[in-house]
């Protein structure tokens, strides 16, 4: 070793005179690494498509999405439609399902979950025990495992009789579920929106000014109550005086008209304008980002990889709209007709009868083979289970959430606030949770992407959610691949949302700082 | 008890927090419970609850008519073990023997200084206690039955119950172990007095103790494989008839093993070289376990002879001569040369096996595999001989571990088994998790390190199988592995579909593993990887030696957290069908009928299998608060 620092030190000089050779020059190994992790990656997964492709034809498996279009021929236990007529349909109620029970299952679990969270906190002995009884049980066992134990109570409920209501009636529960009213959209839902919407904007400006008015004159002017009065004169109002919008059915039909007049190649052209425009904004701000007065900074290989990766999306968008998929542009216009179309319909004619309706639930067939009528709103025992066991399971990781959040916001806020003689329910609600909010709002995203993922669990009992349902299709039609990227799609999509959402209000929520 | 140790003592170990002066009674329950009228209400609002849901879960645990234990006990077997062929079923005894051995062996070795005081002890006691008392007084009243021992019932139909006190009777044995437990809580407590606080017990010592309790337990109330006598209706412990299925002698031989590789550990403590002897041990522990003595392969000793055991010696002379070249100080630019040829043979022996240009065994390949990754970091390992001679060695006992795996993966198993796995139940949701971690853990480092890394294409490809595998649900990637895995595997290939859905859980867990080294590689400073550049290490030592290691324990209670979802994630192997813990409870025993009839008793077995895994997962969170602690990640 001694030897070999002296060379290296009585060799430094003539080093750094001279340039090191082409195969130890960092930027060609580095390249050439990566090049060839990607020739390796891109081809593992060209073997394994070649090899799988082949299996497929040898087992006479095409991967195609046809399956979407035939009638399976299967019932749904429960959801928008029981007997759908294409497989596209079968799992359109799949999904439909799977978000139903995702933001019940958020809704809930956030309020049970902060409501946890702030019980474990409690100076109460009885009540900080029970809520950490609550966590450390139910966040130690996995959700499937709950699921199952919701699923084999609530199978053990009693038979489906007619004495089986509950709640004087309103409902029936039974081991086939609880059926409950129905509150459905009737026919003059639409217009009734419209009153809706205008009280909501006047609302909002209602609103506004009176805190306007409470931070000048520091005068109690309950914003939140005119809002909500404004909003609720509006809806009542709006009850008995909607079906004087009728006449907007033939504005947005004429509107839908004047779409479908849109030729095809404008509406492709645009969308190419506007990805091949966004492409160049992107490397324009890329390049005015790297500006300095100096003029413009020396691009890092990275640098000029991003810009060429731009150009290259740029153009594979292109390429996309214009030939891989002209239909993209026509659909667009197809929809967008269709949707003013839709609105015309609701808003015309015989449109103008009660804007919100409900059904009593309802028990069919005789002797021993009851069943719940169409009529209420059912949930199976399925839903039940799934629900109670992702709602019960977050709601444990949410409340040690809450409570991580309520234990960052310094010891001194909450000193202050019983300084300017805040009650504790007060400080609470007023100075801790909101602060407490702002740090545990992305790990709370990342809970509800849980959640959601969760929700795929259905197939266990039965709940006819989209896993469950394109297992069906997979079994029938054989066509593993393409169910199983529809469902990987559909998850990404889901997940995707949930996080831009979330960033959204992070960032809207942060605290602004000097 | 030989654990006993004074104060002195513990506190030249553990330093300890000042006492907190504990509160007299009257005052702790006005200060914590009744502070206000709000706060009052609130106590007898949740006691109430308290007791409701306490003694639901109890009679619903116990009380129910339809409940029957024997679904579980009687068992025991399938649960842990499921369809493990009888006339080996030593062999599972060997394994546990075996992990116990090395459990006890690493105690005494490392022999970790964890105490507990006997005050807490005695708190367990009276707690535990105190709780199988509430438990057993939350009996409810004995069910009524006509002459023909049917349940009666009322005109509402339901079942009639006699008075409370009646139930009561069917509770002795649960009331005289709470009084056993109170006694013997309270006899600590008041028995040692003032030095209750003072006087500590070594956790090891308590842990064997406990470990102890349970086993002995067993020769009172026989647990495991029961057998059914039809003629009376009856089932019974299948006592003596085979020393492996009656539970309780192999336990305590168990038992005595740990202990006694307790003491052999302690006792060769001071001997080199035996803490990483005992980690590697660990590392192959699994592999060994599965390969050898529950598969129990069948090797063709001829072929051992013959092509086997002369292809491990050329590769490891000739890879030994080439290493032991490549280590030399003085080579230079050659040996890098030289080490990128033989990657490129390694590449070339799969790309011409794959196009059929020439047959070559497996193993060839995968050595030529081993030789190019040593010959890659053979540089680092350049200096005098000693050093040297400790890499060459290294490549000896790694190729021969190697070989001696895959020869005896090679083998058929000798079990006579029906379905196409022995693995199930317990044992294979251990197996899935350990596996599962034990794999994906380099792959999640790699990953992280991708991710965190400055060449864009690592980077955008790490990244995106990241956020795909993390945006889509676990159950969807076991679909994929369990379905399409097969599909895609070239012809003459197979993977049996517990092989498949572990590969799921590895690739699952990874990803997520790679976020939390990811929150620890972003915690590193940046001047430690100056200083490490300006100290003249390469990438490979600068990311080995100074990086990882920090950036590692930093992530280590995210880490621990992940394992506990993994181990959770197992439980869904049972929704793809594989024979795991879960649907044994949920699908197998609800559907036996002989030799005894368990039809329709699903909730027993649910109940015990979230008892199982709560445990598991319970513990390993409790470990990761106190690692956290002891760390003091979260004060720095």
């Amino acid at each position: 070793m001694g030897e070999q620092r002296v060379t290296s030190t009585s060799t430094l000089a003539s080093t750094q005179a001279t340039k090191p050779p082409w195969y130890r020059d960092t930027t060609i190994v580095k390249w050439f690494a990566q090049v060839a992790a990607l020739v390796l990656v891109v081809g593992a997964l060209a073997f394994l498509a070649i090899v799988g492709g082949d299996n497929l034809e040898a087992k006479d498996i095409a991967t195609d999405f046809d399956f979407l279009n035939i009638n399976q021929g299967f019932d749904i236990s429960e959801g928008i439609d029981s007997d759908p007529d294409t497989g596209g349909r079968a799992l359109w109620v799949g999904i439909v399902n799977t978000l139903r029970l995702a933001v019940a299952g958020m809704f809930v679990a956030t309020i049970l979950g902060v409501l946890i969270g702030v019980a474990r906190l409690s100076q109460n002995w009885m009540v900080n025990k029970a809520a950490s009884a609550y966590i450390e049980t139910l966040r130690n066992i996995p959700v499937i495992v709950q699921i199952f134990i919701y699923a084999a109570v609530l199978g053990g409920l009693g038979r489906l009789t007619a004495d089986s209501d509950f709640l004087w009636g309103l409902g029936y529960i039974s081991a086939k579920g609880v059926s409950l009213p129905r509150v459905f959209v009737a026919d003059g839902f639409y217009q009734w929106a419209v009153f809706l919407v205008i009280g909501s904007v006047v609302g909002f400006f209602v609103h506004r000014n009176r805190v306007r008015l409470q931070e000048s004159t520091g005068r109690i002017t309950y914003p939140n109550l005119w809002a909500l009065g404004v909003l609720t004169a509006f809806a009542i109002v709006g009850w008995f005086a909607h079906p004087m919008w009728g006449f907007l059915s033939g504005v947005f039909g004429s509107i839908g008209d004047a779409w479908d007049s849109i030729p095809q190649i404008l509406m492709q052209l645009l969308l190419s304008a506007l990805v091949v425009f966004s492409a160049a904004s992107w490397i324009r701000r890329f390049l005015d980002s790297k500006r300095t007065p100096a003029g413009l900074a020396k691009l890092t290989d990275d640098d000029i990889f991003r810009i060429i990766f731009a150009g290259v999306g740029g153009v594979i968008g292109l390429l996309f709209l214009m030939v891989l998929w002209p239909g993209l542009s026509s659909w667009i216009v197809n929809s967008g007709s269709d949707f003013w179309h839709f609105l015309a319909d609701k808003f015309g004619d015989g449109r103008s009868g009660q804007p919100v309706d409900a059904m009593m639930p309802t028990i069919e067939g005789e002797g021993t083979l009851l069943k719940y009528g169409p009529q209420g709103l059912t949930m199976t025992v399925g839903f039940a289970a799934m629900f109670l066991g992702v709602t019960l399971y977050t709601a444990a990781f949410i409340a040690e959430i809450v409570r991580g959040g309520i234990l960052a916001v310094p010891k001194g806020q909450s000193e202050a606030a019983s300084a300017i003689g805040l009650n504790r329910a007060q400080s609470l609600r007023q100075v801790i949770l909101p602060q407490a909010f702002r740090v545990s709002l992305p790990p709370l995203g990342n809970q509800y992407l849980n959640l959601t993922k969760n929700t795929s669990l259905g197939i266990a009992v039965g709940y006819a959610d989209v896993v469950s349902i394109g297992n069906t299709l997979l079994n029938q039609s054989g066509k593993a691949l393409s169910v199983i990227a529809l469902w990987m799609l559909f998850y990404l999509a889901c997940s995707l949302s949930i996080s831009v959402v979330v960033n959204w209000f992070n960032v809207r929520m942060k605290i602004v700082e000097r | 008890m030989s654990g006993m140790i004074t104060v002195e003592e513990a506190e030249e170990v553990v330093a300890l927090p000042p006492e907190q002066p504990s509160l007299p009674p009257g005052e702790w329950i006005r200060k914590n419970l009744f502070s206000s009228i709000g706060n009052g209400v609130l106590t007898v609002l949740f006691a109430l609850l308290l007791v409701f849901a306490f003694r639901g879960l109890v009679n619903f645990a116990f009380e129910n008519p339809e409940r029957d234990w024997d679904a579980v006990r009687a068992n025991l077997r399938l649960y842990m073990t499921f369809a493990y062929p009888l006339d080996q079923y030593v062999r599972v005894w060997v394994s546990l023997g075996i992990v116990l051995s090395l459990s006890g062996l690493s105690a005494g070795l490392w022999s970790p200084d964890g105490y507990v005081s006997a005050r807490r002890i005695s708190t367990w006691f009276l707690g535990g206690g105190a709780v199988l008392l509430a438990a057993a007084l939350a009996v409810q009243g004995q069910l009524q039955r006509d002459e023909n021992g049917e349940f009666l019932i009322d005109e509402d139909l339901e079942l009639i119950r006699g008075s409370w006190a009646s139930g009561l009777g069917s509770r002795i044995s649960w009331f005289a172990l709470a009084a056993i437990l109170i006694g013997a809580g309270a006899a600590i407590w008041f028995g040692l007095g003032d030095r209750r606080r003072n006087t500590f017990v070594r956790t090891v010592n308590l842990t064997y103790a406990g470990f102890g309790v349970i086993v002995g337990s067993l020769w009172v109330v026989r647990y495991g494989h029961y057998n059914g006598s039809p003629a009376e209706g009856t089932h019974y412990a299948d006592p003596d008839s085979l020393v492996a299925m009656s539970t309780r002698l192999p336990w305590t031989v168990m038992w005595v093993l740990l202990g006694v590789s307790y003491f052999v550990g302690k006792a060769v403590r001071g001997w080199p070289l035996l803490k990483p002897l005992a980690l590697t041990f660990w590392g192959l522990l699994p592999f060994f376990v599965f390969w050898v003595v529950l598969r129990d392969p069948d090797i063709d000793w001829a072929h051992v002879w013959t092509t086997d055991l002369p292809m491990y010696l050329a590769f490891a002379v000739i890879g030994g001569a080439v290493l032991f070249t490549l280590t030399n100080p003085s080579l230079g630019e050659i040996g890098r040369a030289l080490a990128f040829v033989l990657l490129l043979v390694a590449v070339f022996t799969f790309v011409g096996g794959f196009f059929g240009w020439f047959s070559m065994l497996q193993k060839a390949r995968l050595s030529f595999v081993f030789l190019a990754a040593f010959a890659l970091v053979a540089n680092n390992f350049a200096g005098e001989f000693a050093k040297r001679r400790t890499f060459v060695i290294g490549w000896l006992l790694t190729l021969g571990v190697m070989h001696y795996f895959v020869t005896l993966i090679n083998s058929a198993s000798t079990l006579n088994i029906r379905s196409d796995s022995f693995l199930g139940g317990f044992m294979f949701t251990i197996f899935a998790a350990v596996f599962g971690l034990m794999f994906s853990f380099p792959l999640g480092v790699l990953l992280a390190l991708a991710r965190t890394s400055s060449l864009p294409i690592f980077r955008l490809l790490a990244t995106t199988f990241i956020e795909v595998v993390r945006g889509i649900p676990f159950i969807t990637v076991l679909f994929f592995f369990s379905i399409m895995l097969p599909l895609f595997l070239p012809e003459g290939m197979e993977v049996a579909e517990h092989g498949a859905v572990i590969v799921g859980l590895v690739l699952f867990s990874s990803a997520y593993l790679a976020e939390n080294v990811r929150g620890g590689l972003q915690s590193v400073r940046r001047g430690q990887y100056e200083a490490a550049d300006a100290t003249g290490l390469t990438t490979a030592q600068r990311t080995g030696l100074i990086v990882l290691p920090q950036a590692l324990r930093v992530s280590i209670p995210p880490l621990v957290g992940q394992t506990i979802s993994s181990y959770k994630e197992t439980s869904l192997f049972a929704i793809v069908g594989i024979f795991d813990f879960l649907r044994i409870a949920n699908n197998v025993v609800p559907n036996q009928s002989s030799p005894i009839n368990f039809v329709g008793h699903k909730r027993e077995g649910l109940l015990f299998v979230s008892l199982i895994y709560w445990i598991g997962s319970y513990a390993m969170s409790k470990y990761s608060q106190k690692l956290e602690k002891k760390l003091g990640v979260g004060s720095r």
